[in-house]
């Protein structure tokens, strides 16, 4: 099985013609192309209209290129985004299986239509309510088109009425049932450390990146990102370091002559390499190699696109 | 919070400005005390609802029968319902209470109650336990820390706390009701909590999603209601981005910058709802004072 | 739930397959020895391991350990076959993730117990919760036999893997899941196996002052259950798992403070910024039969030695 590589999906509204015009130069590995939130109510009808070579745009990169629909627009807003080139919808406010359902049925008819093979089209499903946090069990399994989940904890803090303070994280529950939930049912947690996901701001690339990093210690995939600015550094902070690669191939090598010489449990820079820690090697290096290849065909598409 | 036993405490309890009275017949009344506690208290929820504050009482639910027997009266707004451990014992209270309005002339189904999941099992069945009667109004954790057994970590924390406040908060979320923080004060018992710390563990309670929150003792009310209420600062900050959002989008943008932060459309519904919280909160103090000074209250 | 309780401060977990950890198993003074079929065996000596169970147990428990022996999650069948014996305490499973699985088990174990002589119900089931599927059906995994009678996990290596994220990063990954396991064993009365988070970046696994540290900070949480890989993190989770005797004091103490409070007919009192009350009584009966618990364990642990130091002698 091929390994998803989706660790920054840059989110532009698609009335913004310069936004969208060159969300492909930055190396997002998706981009999420706006109708919802991102668009103001008066600009709604004209926006539709605006998806179809904006698709073809935003894939100049080689990233996959998703529209966030409105959720009380659903079939014309699915209708007006399946071209070719589409990877996907996101579904914002989910909040039961039958939100899924329809999203997933729409997909398949428009699919149909448009002559593209049907199920090919991917969901990635915004939870924004308490309801919908504590139901997601049902919310990711209602279709096998579920390839991520996130919370949008701005709408999220706003349903509870929160007023987020960067001192106390009121999404630790929340977020590690997601990824919980999402994980045992085989689809893809996305999301980012308190305090970015309810107060999202502009930081320099280190603390980006220490951001990020959190983020993906917290068992995230990727982060939606609102701004050009993050993805380079959500890009390094979800691509294994080159001294973890190193480390776990000593790993995998001290594992290895462990075996042979018939223990399966063997001292290593202080810790106890075992199959667990052998088998944590692997996903290392695996995902090391699948983001490398994944940067080389976007680098390739970009260098490509640009002469 | 009031012990039902003490009436001059519980009478007087209104003027500490306390936006509910809560007659407790469980944790501060001994046990050789509660019948006497019981016999007197409808007259004590009569007098302390005169000055137009809300009066719940704390039940346990192991006592259910004696103590709804001893409370409920037209004058009461709801109770407390602690110690649960099943749905079959909400389901058990919900009927006592239809029951208890049929006879005693209260309009049915007017009667709130709030449960307190202070035991391990009503955490774990949380949902089903606030899903079972359509009187709830709220959940609260109670004195989870104690009846749990819960006790503080090296960093002053009490174990497992921040996984079952913000659990109670969802739930209390995926059901449409408010969640009300518990009795401790981080580092401090709740009996023993200073002013400062009661005002602290309130903005910290706000910060996640409680709507309010319980005091034991009169001092921490003043506090509690302030941490409780956004400060006219926030409200002001809210009231200046609400609108430089609001102009972006007649220009038709839905996304802006203030300095490096990134307002988006939930930021700017966060900042409506925090104003119409803090006018809320004014107006309902308002009304307390005009009810302490006995001046007629409009209807909300 | 458990009729008793039972003394599981202290533990060391080492590959059946290697002698040497085995054969002085029996002198390093821990509350139970976990002999591993599991990760620490390589897959081509996986039959020959389970044969040793059997002696081992007589081995590992000279000095008055419990013997436990965590088996494979995909060889069941063979490996309860292979070590079900007299003197086996407590089988642990790891990577629990249906309660069906452990109702397998039981019914397993009881089979055995009954075939080979032992008091049925004696086996106890660890049923390690280290996935996240396991996490989303911890409650179900916890009620599924009352074998289950400590109970923990939603931490560590394999979670870790099931989640992608990496181990000793300064800041507690696994609130969630842990919490979710804490509060099912509450729910059902039994023991939870879990500890405050220290931030452990190094992931050293034989510091002994760190081992104090943790389990010292476990046992004011009221936590009582200890393990480790490494012999020189017995000792200090003996003693950090074992009241001291100012703790005993003092909860003596509560108890008269307690007695007298009762006949006052108050609901409580403070002293010197301490609450008397019912729940503080209730923590220093606990406390005092927890005490009592750990003294008597260690007085079978020195009477078993000084058996085996006579015999040789």
């Amino acid at each position: 099985m091929s390994m998803l590589i989706r660790r920054s999906n840059l989110m532009v509204p698609v009335t913004n013609a310069k936004f969208a015009a060159g969300a492909w130069r930055h190396g997002a590995d998706a981009i999420t192309l706006d109708l919802e939130d991102g668009v103001v109510p008066a600009l709604k009808a004209g926006a539709r209209e605006l998806v179809r070579d904006a698709v073809a745009v935003a894939g100049k990169g080689a990233a996959e290129v998703f529209v966030r629909v409105n959720k009380e627009f659903l079939v014309a807003d699915v209708e007006a985004s399946t071209w070719p080139g589409l990877a996907g919808i996101m579904l914002p406010k989910v909040e039961s299986a039958e939100d899924v359902v329809e999203a997933s049925d729409a997909l398949t008819s428009a699919e149909r239509r448009r002559g593209i093979e049907p199920g090919t089209l991917s969901l990635i499903l915004l939870l924004e309510s308490a309801n919908a946090v504590f139901r997601v069990r049902e919310i990711i399994a209602a279709s096998e088109r579920v390839s991520q989940v996130g919370l949008d904890e701005s709408d999220l803090s706003a349903s509870l009425g929160i007023s987020p303070v960067a001192e106390y994280d009121p999404f630790v529950y929340a977020r590690g049932r997601m990824a919980i939930e999402a994980t045992a049912a085989g689809v893809e947690p996305i999301g980012i450390a308190h305090p970015l996901g309810t107060l999202p701001r502009l930081l320099s690339g280190d603390d980006m990146l220490k951001v990020a990093t959190d983020s993906k210690n917290l068992g995230f995939k990727g982060i939606i990102c609102p701004h050009t600015s993050w993805v380079s550094s959500v890009n390094t902070a979800f691509t294994p370091t080159e001294s973890q690669v190193d480390f776990y191939t000593q790993v995998r090598d001290v594992f290895a002559q462990a075996i042979a010489a018939g223990t399966a449990a063997v001292p290593f820079a202080g810790r106890m390499i075992d199959v667990p820690v052998d088998e944590w090697a692997k996903v290392v290096i695996a995902t090391s190699t699948a983001c490398n290849l994944r940067d080389a065909e976007k680098q390739t598409a970009m260098e490509a696109a640009s002469v | 919070m009031a012990p039902a036993s003490q009436p001059e405490r519980a009478v007087a309890a209104p003027k500490s400005n306390t936006d509910v009275v809560l007659l407790d017949l469980v944790e501060f009344v001994a046990e050789q005390d509660k019948p006497s506690a019981r016999e007197g208290l409808v007259e004590i929820v009569r007098q302390v609802r005169e000055s137009g504050t809300d009066v719940f009482a704390l039940v346990d639910s192991e006592l259910l029968y004696a103590d709804l027997h001893a409370c409920v009266c037209p004058e009461l707004t709801g109770v407390v319902v602690s110690h649960l451990e099943s749905v079959a014992q909400v389901e058990e209270a919900d009927s006592l209470i239809s029951k208890l309005e049929d006879e005693r002339g209260i309009p049915p189904g007017t009667l709130e109650m709030v449960f307190s999941l202070d035991t391990a099992q009503a955490n774990q069945d949380a949902f089903e336990i606030a899903s079972a009667s359509r009187r709830i109004t709220g959940l609260t954790l109670g004195r989870a820390e104690l009846v749990m057994d819960l006790r503080p970590e090296p960093s002053g924390e009490i174990h497992l706390m921040q996984y079952l406040m913000q659990k109670l908060i969802t739930v209390a979320g995926a059901i449409g009701v408010p969640a009300y923080g518990a009795w401790w004060r981080t580092p401090d018992r709740g009996l023993l909590a200073t002013p400062e710390n009661t005002g602290e563990a309130a903005l910290r309670g706000r910060a996640i999603g409680f709507k309010g929150s319980f005091c034991v003792l009169e001092n921490q009310v003043a506090p509690m209601n302030q941490g409780f209420t956004p400060s006219a600062q926030e409200a002001t900050e809210a009231g200046k981005l609400l609108e430089s959002y609001r102009a972006a989008v007649s220009e038709g943008t839905a996304s802006i910058r203030q300095g490096d932060r990134i307002i988006d459309s939930g930021t700017a519904l966060r900042a409506r709802l925090l104003i119409d919280r803090a006018a809320a909160c004014e107006a309902h103090d308002k009304a307390k004072v005009d009810a302490l000074a006995g001046r007629p209250v409009p209807a909300p | 739930m458990a009729d008793h309780i039972a003394v599981h401060r202290s533990g060391l977990t080492m590959p059946v397959v290697t002698p040497r950890f085995i054969d002085n198993a029996w002198r390093r003074g821990c509350d139970f020895i976990n002999m591993d079929l599991e990760d620490s065996v390589p897959q081509h000596t996986k039959g020959y391991a389970r044969t040793l169970i059997k002696d081992a147990i007589t081995n590992v428990t000279k000095g008055g350990a419990e013997a436990f022996t965590r088996i494979n999650h995909d060889l069941v069948l063979a490996d309860l076959e292979g070590i079900i014996w007299p003197g086996l305490a407590k089988v642990n499973y790891p990577k629990a993730e249906y309660g069906e699985e452990i109702q397998l088990l039981d019914r397993i174990i009881s089979r055995l117990e009954q075939e080979r002589g032992i008091r049925p119900g004696t086996v106890e089931i660890g049923a390690d919760i280290e996935t996240s599927v396991g996490v989303a059906n911890a409650y179900d995994i916890a009620a599924a036999s009352p074998r289950v009678r400590e109970f923990g996990g939603a931490g560590g290596y394999d979670m870790s893997r099931d989640l992608g994220v990496e181990m000793f990063v300064g800041f507690d990954q696994f609130v969630y899941g842990k919490g979710e396991v804490e509060l099912a064993a509450l729910a059902l009365g039994l023991e939870p196996h879990t500890a405050p988070f220290t931030a452990n970046t190094t992931g050293s696994v034989g510091d002994p002052d760190r081992a104090f540290r943790e389990a010292e900070a476990a046992r004011k949480c009221g936590f009582r259950v200890g393990g480790g890989l490494h012999p020189n993190v017995v000792e200090p989770q003996t003693r950090g798992f074992t009241p001291t005797q100012e703790e005993v004091d003092e909860a003596h103490q509560v108890l008269e403070q307690y007695r007298q409070l009762e006949v006052s007919g108050e609901t409580w009192a403070e002293t010197d910024g301490n609450i008397i009350d019912r729940y503080e009584a209730a923590r220093a009966r606990k406390l005092l039969a927890w005490s009592k618990l750990c003294a008597a364990r260690d007085q079978e642990k020195a009477e078993a030695f000084a058996r085996v130091e006579a015999a040789e002698a």
